[in-house]
């Protein structure tokens, strides 16, 4: 069979289907939501933790980001979703979504978002200079305070273009949890061709879920340049 | 009595001596000029009197306190510093740089904070600039933030570090203005400085340090007009021509 | 920076980590190679023209290749333990967690010579695709950063559409999309035996044109932080624009890029797992495949994720020590930490 390619009929079964797609979108971008939360929320400490831990902790948080960075993001979500003793608790209504499929995907995306999240925190807090921590100590603050007022702010802003960076990131391998069946967009995209008869509608579909995908991701990447130069330190050349 | 008792101090980083067996006093709403060539080890003494840097061995008495009985963070309340590179800090305001440490290490309310703050900027020159980010400023005007902050904490004693080696020509004028406002006004002020006019007109002593050792002391008619030692001579002599 | 110290893509690699990291991969690369060897086709053809016919066995099917670790002593270790675990009582599940490790590694042993054939293909789409990605992102970079409007326009919305879309969207575009297998299909060197099959062709028209985009990125990050001075006098001693760019401002400015190109490559070995959705048989197909035969999805998982732990590992290092070593002294390295 010859594909026929951009055929109109194609496009008005994507037409016909735009709800399936919607409901794609939604669980893509819930799942960049959940894990790049919980990337953020255990990086910063992780970051953290590498820079001014001592001992134990920080060895054992640097190795789990190398296993993190160092494995495949397909490896992990499988390993997580067929691993961890996730019951099958269930589809969640409207969406369609297996909820221990979710999560391992979370999990997975999440901890490797907070293992990559934690070397750009860390390279930032390393970035500000000694004399920084050095006049907040020489005013009386404790390290603690020094850390939390002088250092932080600072880094913090200086990790945003590496956080936009892990946010396009993210939001691009949500789609490997088609791996584990989990019916965000490109599964759902996927599951549209195979019908019966529409194998002609392949390149429309994909096509499609392309320009989904980049809409998400350029439009949130100028509103994160946004948020970046809203919160610039005035005169700061970063 | 003295403010700042030095008592035989010696450091070494690994096998690197830096100071040797430095003693000196220094009394209330005096100001003392540190010369010395580069290596010669006055920044770290400056350190150590604010516990920046640790020393090996000797004491150091803050008010009859030795600084090693007093919380570390209670005694840099008590001895402010300046930096050569300014150090401000680069994500807050000039006048943001000055209210942190009155929030947070005095524990005085935000309306409290920045009156305070915007009155020594005001004593710095800088009243217009209490919004402007320091990377807004000249060097000259971060430093004299930086001056003001030291300031707000109602230290004890300034430890000026080298406060104008990283100031453009131009620039250096300001700063010293600043500083001599503040001798002439009574404060108790330790220098770290290559500038010779200030020295001549401000200081009430001067050390010339050499290799971790104190040459030569004095106040500074002696040691511009007669100095002791042949080095202490050399030195002044190289300094004051290149500056002037 | 320290001897036992790497700061590689994927982290700062330091003291014992180094030495287990480089020991570990040094030995799987070891073994992988030799595996390769014993069933290569041309090697194959070589020594049984010499006279050693069976030295390489090159006709085995994978399915049917023998391990050269016998599972056996791992398995008798396993089993000694958990017989002791029904003994001990209430600390049960302590001995099995002690006898789990014996069974992936009798588990890895039985699954290698499939795994070893799978990494082969990982490695080869892994580096012929950064390769020919190089060949397109170089003048994809000089035309974004020295072409016209609209070239450099081109350019640009090239690499921002690759880079704003799912890498497993473009293998599904040009494996089901295209008609591209098909066409691959039907040239006659393909038919040739040693050739690769016509998905993992497909896989590395993807895998280029995705490096291509991220590649040029970094290229055209490097490129602008050449002086732009060093162009202008380029032109000053009499070179066109075109040599100018060619023998001065490309020669630093790809060196500028080697750190970013690195971080492309070890990502490039692990994105490469997603040709296992369009039937390409790579290391982590050979997995999936074990585990659906086995249902052991933990074990196959725990063991492929250590072998690309150990290929990314190794790359990443070896890739810092290329860093080094092709730095032009007091250019274009980070700053020392104060």
């Amino acid at each position: 069979m010859e594909p026929g390619v951009l055929q109109a009929s194609d496009w008005g079964f994507i037409l016909a289907n735009w709800d399936t797609l919607v409901l794609g979108v939604v669980v893509t971008v819930l799942l960049t939501a959940t894990s790049l939360t919980l990337g953020f929320g255990l990086g910063f400490p992780s970051g953290a933790i590498e820079v001014y831990g001592d001992g134990w902790l920080a060895n054992a948080v640097s190795t789990a980001g190398i296993v993190l960075r160092g494995t495949p993001i397909v490896v992990l979500i499988v390993l997580f979703y067929f691993t961890l003793p996730l019951p099958r608790i269930g589809t969640v209504p409207v969406i369609d979504i297996q909820l221990n499929a979710f999560i391992a995907a979370t999990l997975a995306l999440g901890l490797r978002s907070a293992a990559y999240q934690g070397q750009v925190f860390r390279g930032s807090i390393q970035s500000i200079g000694e004399g920084q921590l050095e006049a907040a100590r020489s005013v009386g603050m404790t390290k603690l305070q020094a850390i939390r007022h002088v250092v932080f702010p600072q880094a913090v802003r200086r990790s945003l273009p590496g956080f936009q960076n892990e946010f396009t990131i993210v939001l691009k391998d949500t789609s490997v949890a088609f791996a584990i069946g989990l019916a965000e967009l490109l599964t759902r995209a996927e599951r549209l061709y195979l019908q019966p008869g529409r194998d002609t509608a392949v390149i429309e579909v994909i096509i499609t879920i392309s320009v989904i995908y980049f809409v998400l991701t350029f439009t949130t990447n100028r509103a994160l340049d946004y948020v970046h130069s809203r919160y610039a330190i005035p005169g700061g050349t970063q | 009595m003295s403010l700042l008792r030095v008592d035989s101090v010696d450091k070494s980083y690994g096998n690197e001596p830096v100071l040797h067996d430095v003693s000196f006093g220094m009394d209330r709403q005096q100001v003392e000029v540190i010369v010395g060539p580069s290596g010669s080890g006055k920044s770290t003494l400056l350190r150590c009197v604010n516990r920046l840097t640790e020393i090996d061995s000797g004491e150091i008495y803050l008010d009859d306190e030795e600084i090693h009985t007093v919380d570390e963070n209670e005694l840099r309340r008590r001895v402010g510093m300046v930096f050569q590179d300014f150090n401000l800090f680069a994500h807050l305001t000039a006048r943001g740089n000055i209210t942190l440490g009155l929030r947070e290490v005095l524990g005085l309310s935000k309306p409290e904070a920045e009156a305070k703050a915007d009155d020594y900027l005001d004593r710095v020159g800088l009243a217009d600039q209490a919004e402007s980010y320091p990377a807004e400023l000249s060097g000259g005007q971060q430093q004299r933030v930086g001056i003001a902050r030291a300031l707000a904490m109602d230290p004890e004693l300034i430890l000026f570090d080298e406060p104008t080696s990283a100031l453009d020509p131009e620039l250096i004028g300001e700063v010293l203005t600043v500083m001599e406002d503040l001798a002439e006004g009574g404060m108790t002020m330790l220098c770290v400085t290559h500038e010779m006019g200030f020295a001549r007109s401000a200081a009430d002593t001067i050390t010339f340090l050499d290799e971790g050792r104190i040459v030569e002391r004095g106040p500074p008619e002696q040691l511009f007009e007669s100095p002791e030692h042949e080095r202490t001579e050399t030195f002044l002599g190289e300094l004051t021509g290149l500056h002037q | 920076m320290s001897a036992d110290t790497v700061d590689s893509a994927v982290g700062t690699i330091r003291g014992r980590k180094k030495v287990v990291a480089g020991g570990v991969g040094g030995a799987l690369w070891l073994w992988l190679l030799a595996r390769w060897a014993a069933h290569n086709t041309l090697l194959d053809s070589i020594f049984t023209a010499i006279g050693l016919p069976d030295l390489i066995r090159s006709e085995v099917r994978v399915g049917a290749r023998e391990p050269w670790i016998p599972a056996a002593p791992f398995e008798a270790v396993a089993d000694a333990l958990d017989s002791v675990a029904a003994a001990v009582g209430p600390l049960e599940f302590l001995v099995e967690w002690l006898a789990w490790p014996f069974e992936v590694a009798a588990f890895a042993t039985s699954t290698g010579p499939a795994l070893a054939e799978g990494a082969f293909i990982t490695v080869y789409l892994t580096v012929i695709s950064m390769a020919l990605g190089l060949v397109i992102a170089v003048p994809l970079a000089v035309t974004r950063v020295y072409g016209g409007l609209i070239s450099s326009w081109i350019s640009l919305a090239y690499t921002e559409l690759i880079r704003g879309t799912p890498l497993l969207a473009q293998l599904f575009f040009f494996y089901f999309g295209l008609p591209l297998a098909g066409i691959v299909g039907s040239f006659e060197v393909m038919n040739l035996s040693g050739m690769p099959r016509t998905a993992a062709v497909v896989a590395i028209v993807a895998f280029t044109v995705n490096s291509s985009a991220y590649q040029a990125e970094y290229i055209r990050a490097a490129l602008q932080s050449v002086d732009e001075g060093q162009l202008t006098a380029a032109r000053a001693v009499g070179l066109s624009k075109r040599e100018g760019i060619r023998h001065v401002v490309l020669p630093q400015g790809l060196r500028f890029a080697i750190p970013g190109w690195t971080n492309e490559f070890v990502y490039l070995i692990k994105y490469s797992s997603l040709a296992a959705f369009i039937t390409v048989p790579d290391m982590f197909r050979r997995a999936r495949d074990i585990g659906s035969d086995t249902f052991q999805y933990t074990e196959i998982y725990v063991v492929v994720g250590l072998c690309y732990l150990g290929l990314v590992l190794t790359t990443a290092m070896a890739m810092q020590r290329l860093e080094d070593r092709v730095a032009v002294p007091g250019v274009g390295q980070s700053a020392g930490r104060e």
